[in-house]
């Protein structure tokens, strides 16, 4: 039984975020809006016009390359790409062909457990082969026999990202989408919502019999907009070229567009396969030159990654995957955690929990920008201490938190102004515990009858006596005693 | 006075002065197209009748409109003691190859015939800005693809002021016919190979190209982007200076416009030209002459008339105290037409995609339901012939296996021709030149009709001004004396990047000298045959 | 004329990657004047060529300083949008109407 193993690499287009667009000043953003309202003469490719480089974009796709660790080149070119199609007004593309923005790079993808057919959890290296600049198209959809075109696309910028076929499942392809997602989020340069065409894919698969090196024909898979679209038209593919293979019928290098209604590839009439696109130096455009010190400028923001951060979390602060994962998902959250952390002198995973469980619902229930809170890590940070003093037990803690974040006052200022210090006196407490007792004679019957799980309840009145303010603990351990009895 | 004859600075500060309106003067010059201009070219038009083969026919469009509310702005501001600008009340023709606000802008096409431009080119605007009143678009080579105005779209096509049998050299043939027939003192026009300078040459007009990168190409509807330059066309060097100073500079809409300081030029050019060191070069007095039937090319000399012309200017400027220098070898100028025939069709074809027919212009209304279709018709339709063979050149030689041989070899050659000029001019260097002083072309306004047809040896007109495209050096066309026939010889001067200065200055020079040469009283034919009791 | 360099068919290839289309007279003019140019340009290469001469995109060369500084990030919405709409042969709902593309499927 023949074993194939399956090559994907992927061909990403990144829309950057920037105002405006990438040759032109209209704003980059048009989604919401009315066909052809965000056009200007420059991005609808009327007779005469130039374009003139934004140097957003730059800086933002030297940001991506140096996460990616590529080569950031000193001198590259702009060139154009001829060919005819509606959606393209001027009749070429401005891009990079032969010197790019960037070449080579790589990112150590870590493979989940649930996406390893063994189950354990691995990492893929996949390695870049070049990044580079160029202008998005306008949109072109049907409608009966005509074609509407819309313009409002036109020159928003894009970064290309292209990996080399080092991808070897369908979800491997997923997993570096998820990761590439999060880390243009992270980065700032890219909203990255694939629905929104704000991060595109191409793939191509092609299949050899495992432990072969030579890479056979490839398919291009086109028109994915989603993560999930992606996993499974590659899945769709790798089974339709097995079929082939197994029938000794030869794989035809097709262009395929994924229908995800239908859950099925169509060939597509390619747009020029025969194209030539007769690539030349766009002379309306000078060599893009980075300086050293340019590059130094850009760089001086450059935070840490959140593949780097998460590898430190485990490594340095000793947490585990599970927690590392979750605190470097989302930027705002991550530095938030990092700031706490700190500012707090106890056990990190003290920390992560309260992150991973209260402070993350209160985030995204209330659709918060962490770094912005009333509820600082500084506050944070002294809430768990408290906690950790025994001052304020742990359930005073948590409701706390919605204080702290409305009234923006410390918690110790709290604390002390609403009363809330633990109730820990041994002495008040068997009071309370006492007092219970005699009150509820059924209980401490069924209790005493073997019924031992109703010592919880018992805790939770004396809880509601002392409105919350008892050490939960300390309390249990004196009702045991007494219920002995 | 005939305010037609004046100069655009003498117009200009008789209105400032407030001697004559800028009314007057837009309505004397109205009065001179209709006594010399005939009709204005038209997609379709009639056939050309004797009566049309005696005007000019030098427009497309006119904007008298348009003119006549510039002018009033002008005349108010004046009243108002508000400042009118450099050009105030100047009329002037702009190519019809820019773009202009609400205006047909067509370059010369059928594929353009309805188009009206919805903003206005940064050269054209800043003419605006200092106060020109716009006579109208005039007629170019369809796309600026000629030298002889012939393959416009719009026909009749402009004819030589100086014997309407000829053409008036192309393909800014309409700016400098309208030019020289006293239609307007300036004109805005582009040189990619010589479109500038050699219809001067050929109309007896100053024509000047400068660097490439000193003005704005915003809005200048794109033939060769890296060669094209918009540039002034005027009578002499000082309305050429006057009118560069209003249009050059830095554009933050043309990544290309050089980030350089513009020099004042009227200033500049009034300065002694003593102890300027001036070349003449062997390598410009020959020209190639291609034979259509043995695809071979015959070396000639420059004809004999030209050629005195030129070395009859060398001899004006040793008597004003500049050195000639001669024997100055530019080996590489041989190459200028073939690098040309590569490059710019490259450039033309991608620059042409555009012209699809989806977004504007022409659309073909025989679709079928078919995309290709709606491309293919409406290309074929309105492209005229020369824009169809440059787009196909530019395919072929561009491909991807034939690019490294013929597209990138030819900007390898192009560094080559150059260095020719950075040698020459090197101020460290055995010549230091502040000028190359050559002919413009290699003859004089032939007859229309006789050359259109052959592509080689129309291209071939443009030998001797094409490497200073490559070059990107400046250059200009001044008047330099009649032929036999009472056609005027144009004298050309190259220098280097942005020495405009000089080369006016050095224009102006001539000029000054030479005020009284006999050939100076010879007027165009079409403006002998105007009634004497014409004035203001 | 000598050989043609370009041959026939690859000629109607050209016209069709160019979206043109040709009635017989052009085609036959422009497939002569084609072939006259190319022989134009045989000197090309010919030409001894120093390996280290490098490709000249502008006859200009533009050092530092003296190229314009990049484009700031900044929104700058075009005045008359609708005067650019109003040039285009075709609309419907504020798109642009083209006949559509037949895409073939598969399988």
């Amino acid at each position: 039984m023949m074993n194939y193993e399956v090559i994907i690499g992927l061909e990403t287009h990144i829309q950057l975020n920037t105002a405006s667009k990438i040759f032109c000043s209209c704003k980059a953003d048009s989604w919401e809006d009315a066909p052809n309202s965000n056009i200007c003469p420059v991005c609808t490719g009327l007779p005469g016009v130039l374009p003139v480089l934004n140097k957003k974009v730059v800086e933002k796709a030297v940001f991506l390359a140096e996460a990616m660790r590529a080569e950031i080149q000193p001198t590259s070119y702009f060139d154009r790409k001829n060919y005819f199609y509606p959606d393209l007004p001027k009749g070429y593309q401005i891009s990079q062909f032969d010197q790019p923005i960037a070449v080579g790079g790589f990112l150590d993808l870590p493979i989940p457990s649930s996406a390893d057919p063994q189950g354990i959890g691995y990492l893929r290296r996949v390695r870049i082969h070049k990044l580079h600049i160029e202008e998005d198209a306008g949109k072109t959809k049907n409608d009966g026999e005509k074609r509407l075109v819309d313009f409002n696309r036109c020159g928003v910028p894009l970064v290309e990202m292209v990996t080399e076929p080092d991808l070897r499942s369908a979800d491997e392809a997923a997993q570096y989408l998820i990761r590439l997602r999060q880390l243009l989020r992270w980065l700032g340069i890219s909203a990255a919502d694939m629905e929104r065409g704000n991060l595109r894919c191409d793939a191509n698969v092609s299949i050899r019999i495992s432990g072969t090196s030579a890479l056979n024909e490839k398919t291009e898979i086109k028109n994915v907009n989603s993560i999930d679209g992606v996993r499974d038209a590659i899945r769709v593919e790798v089974e339709r070229q097995t079929r082939e293979v197994k029938a000794g019928r030869a794989i035809k290098a097709w262009t395929l567009d994924w229908d995800k209604d239908a859950g099925v590839l169509r060939k597509m009439r390619s747009k020029e396969t025969e194209a030539d696109y007769r690539y030349f130096r766009e002379p309306d455009l000078l060599p893009l030159r980075i300086s050293s010190k340019w590059k130094s400028e850009i760089l001086q923001d450059f935070p840490e990654c959140p593949l780097e951060r998460r590898s430190r979390f485990m490594s340095e602060y000793g947490l585990p995957e599970y927690d590392a994962d979750i605190l470097t998902l989302e930027r705002g959250f991550s530095d938030y955690f990092e700031e706490t952390a700190k500012q707090y002198a106890g056990p990190l995973k003290k920390v992560s929990n309260w992150m991973m469980n209260d402070v993350m619902r209160m985030v995204s229930e209330n659709d918060l920008d962490p770094m912005e809170m009333h509820l600082t890590p500084k506050f944070l940070a002294e809430l768990i201490a408290l906690v950790d003093a025994g001052t304020i037990n742990i359930s005073t803690g948590k409701s706390l938190l919605d204080t702290i974040r409305q009234t923006g006052k410390s918690p110790t200022s709290l604390v002390e102004s609403r009363g809330l210090a633990q109730v820990s006196d041994a002495g008040v407490i068997q009071k309370m515990c006492q007092q219970i007792v005699a009150d509820h004679p059924d209980e401490v019957a069924a209790y005493q009858a073997g019924k031992t799980s109703l010592v919880g309840w018992f805790v939770g009145q004396v809880m509601r006596a002392s409105k919350g303010k008892a050490d939960a603990s300390k309390a249990k351990e004196i009702l045991q005693e007494i219920l002995k009895q | 006075m005939e305010i037609c004859n004046l100069s655009a600075l003498e117009i200009r500060d008789l209105i400032t002065s407030k001697q004559v309106s800028a009314e007057e003067v837009l309505k004397a010059h109205l009065k001179r197209i209709d006594q010399v201009d005939g009709r204005p070219g038209k997609i379709n038009g009639k056939a050309i009748s004797l009566e049309d083969k005696k005007k000019v026919h030098a427009f497309i469009t006119r904007t008298e409109k348009k003119a006549f509310s510039q002018a009033k702005a002008v005349d108010e501001k004046i009243a108002n003691g508000e400042y009118p600008g450099i050009l105030a009340g100047v009329p002037v023709t702009v190519k019809d190859i820019f773009c202009v606000k609400d205006t047909l802008s067509t370059a010369a096409s059928r594929i353009l015939a309805n188009f009206k431009a919805p903003y206005t080119a940064t050269p054209v605007a800043r003419m605006e800005n200092q106060g020109s009143v716009m006579l109208g678009k005039v007629n170019l080579d369809e796309f600026t693809y000629g030298s002889s105005n012939e393959s416009s779209a719009y026909q009749p096509s402009p004819r030589n002021p100086w014997n309407t049998e000829r053409v008036p050299g192309g393909s800014s043939g309409g700016s400098t016919a309208s030019v020289a027939a006293g239609e307007a003192p300036i004109s805005l026009g582009t040189d990619t190979a010589g479109s500038i300078r050699q219809p001067a040459a050929f109309c007896g007009v100053v024509g000047l190209k400068p660097t490439y990168g000193r003005v704005s190409r915003y809005g200048l509807i794109a033939f060769g982007s890296s060669l094209d330059c918009p540039g002034p066309i005027a009578r002499n060097a000082q309305d050429a200076a006057l009118m560069l100073q209003a249009i050059a500079g830095l554009d933050s809409r043309d990544a290309t416009t050089a980030n350089f300081p513009v020099p004042n030029y009227l200033a500049a050019i009034k300065k002694d030209i003593r102890g300027k060191r001036i070349g003449l070069s062997p390598d410009y007095f020959r020209i190639a002459f291609p034979d259509a039937d043995s695809d071979t090319y015959d070396q000639q000399e420059v004809p004999p008339a030209i050629r005195d012309a030129v070395l009859q200017a060398a001899a004006v400027y040793q008597d004003l105290g500049a050195h000639i220098v001669e024997d100055v070898p530019m080996p590489n100028t041989r190459f200028g037409i073939p690098v040309y025939f590569v490059i710019s069709r490259v450039e033309a074809a991608s620059n042409l995609h555009r012209f699809d027919g989806v977004k504007y212009g022409y659309r073909t209304q025989e679709v079928n339901g078919e995309l290709k279709t709606l491309y293919r018709r409406s290309r074929g339709k309105g492209f005229g012939l020369q824009p169809k063979l440059r787009i196909l050149m530019g395919m072929y030689v561009s491909a991807a296996q034939y690019s490294e041989q013929y597209y990138r070899r030819a900007l390898r050659v192009r560094t080559m021709i150059r260095r020719d000029f950075e040698h020459v001019f090197d101020p460290n260097g055995d010549y230091r030149l502040d000028a190359l002083l050559t002919p413009t072309t290699p003859s004089t306004a032939f007859p229309m009709q006789d050359v259109y047809g052959n592509s080689v040896l129309m291209q071939y007109a443009d030998q001797l001004t094409v490497p200073a495209n490559h070059a990107g050096i400046p250059g200009i066309s001044f008047p330099g004396g009649l032929d036999k026939d009472n056609m005027p010889i144009g004298v050309q001067l190259l220098g280097p990047d942005f020495r405009e200065d000089t080369i006016l200055q050095l224009t102006h020079a001539y000029e000054q000298a030479t005020l009284r040469a006999d050939w100076r009283s010879n007027r165009p034919q079409v403006m002998e045959e105007l009634p004497h009791n014409d004035e203001l | 004329m000598k050989q043609p360099e370009i041959s026939k068919d690859l000629f109607n290839h050209l016209v069709d990657l160019a979206a043109l289309q040709l009635n017989q007279q052009e085609s036959d003019y422009i497939f002569l004047q084609l072939n006259h140019q190319l022989s134009a340009i045989q000197e090309l290469k010919a030409i001894d060529i120093d390996p280290d001469v490098p490709i000249a995109l502008h006859g200009v060369p533009y050092p530092v300083k003296r190229s314009p500084a990049l484009r700031p990030d900044k929104v700058e919405s075009c005045e008359d949008s609708s005067a650019i709409l109003s040039e285009a042969p075709q609309l419907e709902d504020g798109y642009i109407v083209v006949p559509d593309i037949p895409h073939t499927t598969l399988e």
